[in-house]
C-alpha cells in the first residue's frame, strides 16, 4: 500500500495523550508512604518545626483523601495557600539558620517544597516531579551522616520509589502490593552488580565541581584554644576521634603522643593558637630511620588540623607511595627542604610543627603518615619570642620558678627538677579539680593542688617560661585502645602536654606522668578509675556490651574504610591491582559496556527471564530453515513443517531418514506434552540430526558459486 | 532511506506473516517521559555526590541505576516471546465499531503484563495480561465509510513494570474488513411490500415487464406512475412489474431507491437487504461490476452487503 510513500517520517512513533489526570487513590497512598520514609532520616538533622510541617503537610493531604469534602482541608492544601506556606517557611528558615544560601537551610527548604508539593498534588502528572524530588531528598540525608545507619535507613526508601513507580504506572492494576515488591526487590538485586561496579570504577574527582558557602556547624573534639576544664569535659565523650592502622605492631602506650593543636598564646587564664604560625617545612630535622608507618582514618571535626605520633618525618599522603607499599616512608626524608606541598598531600606543615589540612575536615579522610616516635625534636628555626611571654598575672608562680631554677645548674635539670616537683608534692590527677579564679596557674599551684593534664601542662609551661625557658602547650591525644586490628582513638584520650626548648631541642615533658603514670601507661579510665565510672566511662564493667560496642565499631572501620572513604586514591590502587593504570575516560566506559552487556545477558537468561524450552524448538526450526534455504529451498509462506519438509526428502532423498525423524522430533516438542528429561533427549537429537545434514549439505568446492534455485522443485 | 531499510524500522508495509513470535529484531526500547525525568534526577543526584564526595550518594545513584537497567531487561523481556498467532476481523456497518480480534499468547511460562496494542489512529485496548493459552483481544475501530479498510500498522506496547522504559513492537499484517453502507435509518419499505403488509411478496420493480397496475402510495418514484391511465381518469396507479424473474426473487438495483447520490442508494439498498433478510423473502442483487450469485458458501446476505460495500472501489 504505503510502498514508497515520501514521507516515511509519518511512520514514527505517534504519542498518544493518555487518560484522565487525576491522581489515583493508590498513587497519594504510595507516595505519600515514600515521602515518610524519606523524610524520617531527616528529622534528626533537621530543626524540629520543619520536620513537624513536612510531616503534617503529608498527613493532612491524607487526610484530605479521607474526607475529600473538607471545607479547612481544602483551603488549607489549595495551592494558593500551599504556596504561602512555602514561601513563608524560607523566611523562617533564613531566620532561624541566619542565612539561606548554604547546604543545610537549601535541604531544610527541599523538604518543606516536597511535603508542600505533595500537600497540593492533585493532577497524576506532578507525581513524576514529586516522585524525583524525593529520590533527591533522599540523597541529602549523606551530607548529615554516612554512617551503616544511613545506608540502612535509606534502603525503606529506595523500595518505596520503586513501589511508587510501579503504582504509578498502572494505578488501576489490582495487582498485590506483596508481589509488587517483591518484583522491585529483584530488580534492586538484578540491578546491584551493575551498581558495584559502576561505583568502583565511575571517575571519582578529588577536587568539588564547585563549592557553596561554607555551613557554619558546630565543632568536635580540641579547638584552637584551652582554659582550665576544656579537656576534662572533652574526656567525658566515648565518641570516635579517629582509628589507625598501624603497619606493624602498635607502638607502646606512652609513646603514643598524637600531636594537634600547638598552643602558645597565653593571657594569664587560657591558651590560644600563635597568630605568628607560618608555613613551614617539616618540624623534625633528624634521620628517617626507625619509622613507624600507620594510616589514620579522621573524624570530621570541621577543623584543619591532622593528627601524626610525635615527630612526623613527611606530610600526610592520601595514597600509599608506589615505589614502596609496605613502607609509605617519604622517600625524600632527609633532603626535603622546600615548602611546596607535593601531590596529593591533603595537609602542610606549619612553623610550630603542626600539621593543617587545606581546609576544614568536613568528611572522613584517610591518610598514611610515618613518624619517629622521639620526645626531642631539633627544629629548623630559633623559637618565637612568644614562646618566652607570660602576662604578669600568675605572680606567685614566676617567683616561685625563678627561687627553683636558681638550684638547678642546666636547663634540662630545671626540668626536669619541675617534674620532680610535680611527683613529690601532693598533687593529685582528678576530673574534677573545682573552679579556679583570676590567677588560675598560682592557684592550682599553691592552693588547689588537684587538677587534669590541662592544668599540669598549663603550669609547667608557665614554670618554664618564667625561668627564661621557651615552652609551649600541645593538645591531642594519647594513648589509644586496639580493636580487631586497629586503633580507636576516642575523644576521652585527649591530651594536653608541654614542650620546652633546651639546648636546641624540644623536648617533650608530661607532668600528667609525673602524677599520674597510669595515665601515660595505660589508659585515662586506669589512671582514675572511681571518676571514669561515674562519668560514664563504663568500660570495664558490662563485659558483653564493651565487646558489642568493640564489634560494632569494628564494622563501622571497616564500613569507612572500604565505602564511605573510597575515593580517587582508593580507585587508583584498585584500577592498579587490575592491571589498569590510569584509564583513559573511553577505557572506563568500555569496560563499563562490555560489563552491562555480560550482565545483561546473565539477567536475561536467568530462570523466569527467557523461554528456554519452548523456544529451543523453534530457533531449531528456524536454524533448519535457514541452513535449508541456504542449500536453495526457500520455504513458502503458507507451507506447513511438514509439507516443506517433505520437499526437502525429495530433493535430498539420501538424507530423507534424518528429515523425517527430525519432523516427528519437531511435532512432539512443539504440540505434544511431556516431561523435560524427554524433552531434553528430543532436542538433543534434533542437534544431531541437523548436524550430520549440515556436514553433508555443505557446499563442495567449486560445485555452484551460487545457490540453485528450487523454490519450485517439488511443490505442490 | 530504503524501502527495505524503512519496512525493517517502521514496518510500512503490510508484509507481516502470521504467526509471528516477537522478537528482538522488532523490539524497540526507549525511555518514557518519567524514566526521562527519573534520569534526570539521577544526574542531579550524580553532581551533588561529586561536588560533596558522597560516597554513599554514589552507592545510591549507582544502585538506582542498577535499578533502571534492570528494568529495561524487564520491560524487553515483557514483550519478547509474545505470539501473534491471528487477527480475525468482523465486517460492520458505517458509523459502527469494526472489531479486530487478535489471537495471541505468550511463550515463557510467565504471564505478560500490562500489554497494550494500539493502531496508528490512536484506537487502543486496555492493558491487560496475557497468559500461557492463547486469548482474543478485541481491537475496535470506528468507521465512517463503506469500502475496505486495513488494520494498518499495530503496536503491541508495555512499560511493565515500573514505567520507566517503554517497550513497543510493529505488526504490519494485510488484515482487512468491509465496512457495509450504513443502512438508511427510515427507509422506505422494501419495493413490493407495503408497511402494513411486510409478509407480502416484493412486487415493485423496475424490471421486467408490466404485470398490472396498483394504487399509488406516498413514496412511489415518480417515473413508476402509469400517467397514461391517469390520464384516462382512472386515478395515479403504479405501473406493477413482472416482480420476480423465474426463480421468485426479488432484484434490487440502484435504480429503484429512486434517489440520486451514489452513496444514499447504496444506503437504502442496504437497509432494504436487511429487511429482506428479516422478513425472510428471498432477493437478489443486481448492481454493475459485482456479481453476487455466485455459487459460494457464504450466506447471501454477506455476500450482497459486501457486494455493497466493494460497490465502485478498487480492490
Amino acid at each position: 500500500m504505503n510502498a514508497d510513500s515520501p514521507g516515511w517520517k509519518r511512520w514514527l512513533p505517534v504519542v498518544h495523550r493518555g487518560q484522565s489526570n487525576r491522581m489515583h487513590r493508590r498513587t497519594v497512598y504510595a507516595l505519600a508512604i515514600l515521602l515518610l520514609l524519606v523524610q524520617l532520616p531527616h528529622a534528626v538533622n533537621l530543626p524540629i518545626w520543619v520536620s513537624l510541617l513536612g510531616g503534617s503537610l503529608v498527613a493532612a493531604r491524607l487526610f484530605l483523601l479521607q474526607y475529600p469534602g473538607n471545607w479547612i482541608l481544602n483551603k488549607i492544601l489549595s495551592p494558593l495557600s500551599v504556596t504561602c506556606i512555602a514561601i513563608s517557611s524560607a523566611f523562617l528558615l533564613r531566620w532561624d539558620f541566619g542565612y539561606l544560601i548554604g547546604r543545610d537551610p537549601s535541604v531544610a527548604f527541599l523538604f518543606i517544597l516536597v511535603a508542600a508539593k505533595f500537600a497540593e498534588v492533585r493532577r497524576s502528572s506532578d507525581a513524576t516531579l514529586l516522585l524525583c524530588l524525593a529520590a533527591f531528598l533522599l540523597l541529602t540525608q549523606y551530607f548529615y551522616s554516612q554512617s551503616i545507619i544511613a545506608a540502612a535507613i535509606t534502603l525503606p526508601g529506595v523500595i518505596a520509589l520503586g513501589y511508587a513507580l510501579s503504582i504509578l504506572r498502572d494505578p488501576a492494576n489490582p495487582a498485590n502490593a506483596r508481589s509488587q515488591l517483591r518484583l522491585i526487590m529483584t530488580l534492586l538485586v538484578q540491578g546491584l552488580p551493575l551498581a558495584a561496579v559502576l561505583f568502583l570504577v565511575f571517575p571519582r574527582l578529588s577536587s568539588p565541581l564547585w563549592s557553596l558557602p561554607d555551613d557554619a556547624t558546630a565543632t568536635s573534639g580540641l579547638s584552637d584554644s584551652m582554659s582550665p576544664g576544656s579537656i576534662s569535659e572533652l574526656s567525658q565523650s566515648d565518641s570516635v576521634a579517629f582509628r589507625v592502622e598501624f603497619n606493624g605492631a602498635p607502638p607502646a602506650n606512652h609513646q603514643l603522643y598524637w600531636r594537634g593543636p600547638v598552643l602558645t598564646e597565653f593571657n594569664g587564664r587560657s591558651w590560644h593558637e600563635s597568630r605568628q604560625n607560618l608555613e613551614s617545612t617539616r618540624h623534625y630535622q633528624g634521620p628517617a630511620s626507625n619509622l613507624t608507618s600507620y594510616s589514620v582514618m579522621l573524624q570530621p571535626h570541621k577543623q584543619r588540623w591532622l593528627f601524626a605520633l610525635e615527630a612526623a618525618v613527611g606530610l600526610p599522603q592520601t595514597q600509599h607511595s608506589s615505589t614502596n607499599p609496605n613502607q609509605p616512608a617519604p622517600t625524600d626524608a632527609a633532603t626535603d627542604t622546600t615548602t611546596n606541598k607535593p601531590q596529593g598531600a591533603p595537609g602542610r606543615f606549619f612553623s610550630d610543627g603542626q600539621i593543617k589540612a587545606d581546609k576544614p575536615v568536613t568528611q572522613i579522610l584517610r591518610y598514611y603518615q610515618s613518624s619517629v616516635l622521639t620526645d626531642a625534636v631539633t627544629p629548623k628555626h630559633y623559637p618565637l619570642k612568644e614562646t618566652l611571654y607570660l602576662p604578669g598575672r600568675n605572680t606567685r608562680s614566676i617567683a616561685f620558678a625563678q627561687e627553683l631554677y636558681k638550684t638547678f645548674d642546666s636547663e634540662k635539670a630545671y626540668a626536669e627538677g619541675v617534674m620532680e616537683f610535680f611527683n613529690r608534692e601532693s598533687y593529685r590527677y582528678t576530673l574534677k579539680p573545682g573552679l579556679l579564679g583570676d590567677r588560675p596557674v598560682d592557684e592550682f599551684i599553691f592552693d588547689t593542688k588537684a587538677g587534669f593534664c590541662e592544668h599540669y601542662a598549663s603550669a609547667f609551661v608557665v614554670l618554664m617560661r618564667a625561668a627564661d625557658i621557651p615552652a609551649r602547650v600541645v593538645t591531642g591525644y594519647l594513648g589509644g585502645e586496639m580493636n580487631a586490628g586497629y586503633m580507636i582513638v576516642r575523644q576521652s584520650d585527649a591530651h594536653a602536654w608541654a614542650e620546652a626548648f633546651i639546648d636546641g631541642q624540644w623536648h617533650r615533658f608530661d607532668p600528667t606522668g609525673a602524677v599520674a603514670p597510669m595515665r601515660v601507661e595505660r589508659s585515662l579510665a586506669a589512671a582514675l578509675p572511681e571518676e571514669a565510672t561515674q562519668s560514664g566511662l563504663s568500660r570495664t564493667r558490662h563485659d558483653w556490651f564493651r565487646k558489642a560496642q568493640l564489634r560494632w565499631d569494628a564494622l563501622n572501620h571497616q564500613w569507612q574504610r572500604l565505602i564511605v572513604n573510597f575515593d580517587k586514591a582508593s580507585q587508583s590502587r584498585l584500577l592498579d591491582k587490575l592491571g589498569l593504570n590510569k584509564p583513559a575516560l573511553w577505557q572506563i566506559a568500555v569496560v563499563i559496556l562490555a560489563i552491562a552487556a555480560i550482565w545483561s545477558y546473565l539477567i536475561l537468561g536467568m530462570p523466569g527471564m527467557a523461554s528456554r524450552q519452548q523456544s529451543q524448538a523453534e530457533r531449531q526450526w528456524h536454524r533448519l530453515t535457514r541452513l535449508l534455504k541456504a542449500r536453495g529451498l526457500v520455504r513458502l509462506n503458507d507451507e506447513t513443517p511438514q509439507e516443506f519438509l517433505n520437499r526437502a526428502t525429495m530433493i535430498w532423498p539420501k538424507h530423507s531418514e534424518r528429515l523425517n525423524r527430525m519432523q516427528t522430533h519437531f511435532t512432539a516438542v512443539r504440540f505434544e506434552p511431556a516431561d523435560r528429561a524427554t524433552l531434553s533427549q528430543l532436542s538433543k537429537q534434533i542437534d544431531r540430526d541437523f548436524l550430520a545434514l549440515w556436514f553433508s549439505l555443505r557446499p563442495r568446492k567449486r560445485q555452484s558459486t551460487k545457490p540453485v534455485n528450487l523454490a519450485g522443485i517439488g511443490n505442490r | 532511506m530504503s524501502a527495505a531499510w524503512k519496512q525493517r524500522l517502521f514496518r510500512t508495509r503490510p508484509e507481516d506473516a502470521l504467526p509471528i513470535t516477537v522478537e528482538h529484531q522488532r523490539v524497540y526500547i526507549v525511555p518514557t517521559k518519567r524514566g526521562f525525568a527519573f534520569l534526570f534526577a539521577l544526574l542531579l543526584m550524580l553532581i551533588a555526590s561529586i561536588n560533596y564526595s558522597l560516597s554513599l550518594g554514589y552507592a545510591l545513584c549507582f544502585l538506582l541505576c542498577g535499578l533502571f537497567a534492570a528494568t529495561l531487561l524487564h520491560t524487553y523481556s515483557n514483550l519478547a516471546g509474545i505470539r501473534i498467532h491471528a487477527i480475525d476481523s468482523t465486517d460492520c456497518f458505517a458509523g459502527e465499531k469494526a472489531r479486530f480480534t487478535v489471537r495471541l499468547s505468550e511463550q515463557g511460562n510467565r504471564p505478560r503484563q500490562g500489554i497494550t496494542i494500539r493502531t496508528r489512529a490512536g484506537e487502543s485496548t486496555g492493558k491487560f495480561v496475557i497468559g500461557n493459552n492463547t486469548q482474543t483481544i478485541a481491537l475496535d475501530i470506528s468507521t465512517k465509510a463503506r469500502g475496505q479498510i486495513m488494520l494498518g500498522r499495530i503496536t503491541i506496547q508495555s512499560d511493565w513494570p515500573l514505567g520507566l522504559w517503554t517497550c513497543w513492537c510493529y505488526l504490519h499484517v494485510p488484515a482487512s474488513c468491509l465496512i457495509y453502507p450504513q443502512p438508511e435509518a427510515d427507509a422506505p419499505p422494501l419495493p413490493g411490500t407495503t408497511a402494513d403488509n411486510p409478509g407480502a411478496r416484493p412486487t415493485n420493480n423496475t424490471q421486467g415487464d408490466i404485470g398490472g397496475l396498483r394504487k399509488y402510495q406516498r413514496g412511489d418514484a415518480l417515473s413508476l406512475i402509469a400517467w397514461k391511465s391517469a390520464a384516462r381518469g382512472l386515478g395515479l396507479q403504479v405501473k406493477m412489474f413482472e416482480s420476480s424473474n423465474e426463480h421468485g426473487k426479488t432484484i434490487l438495483n440502484l435504480q429503484q431507491t429512486g434517489l440520486v447520490d451514489l452513496e444514499a442508494q447504496l444506503s437504502r439498498l442496504c437497509a432494504w437487504v436487511l429487511q429482506a433478510e428479516s422478513q425472510q423473502c428471498e432477493y437478489e442483487l443486481s448492481l454493475a461490476g459485482s456479481d453476487t450469485a455466485t455459487n459460494s458458501e457464504t450466506a447471501q446476505m454477506t455476500r450482497t452487503l459486501q457486494a455493497l460495500a466493494m460497490h465502485g472501489q478498487l480492490t
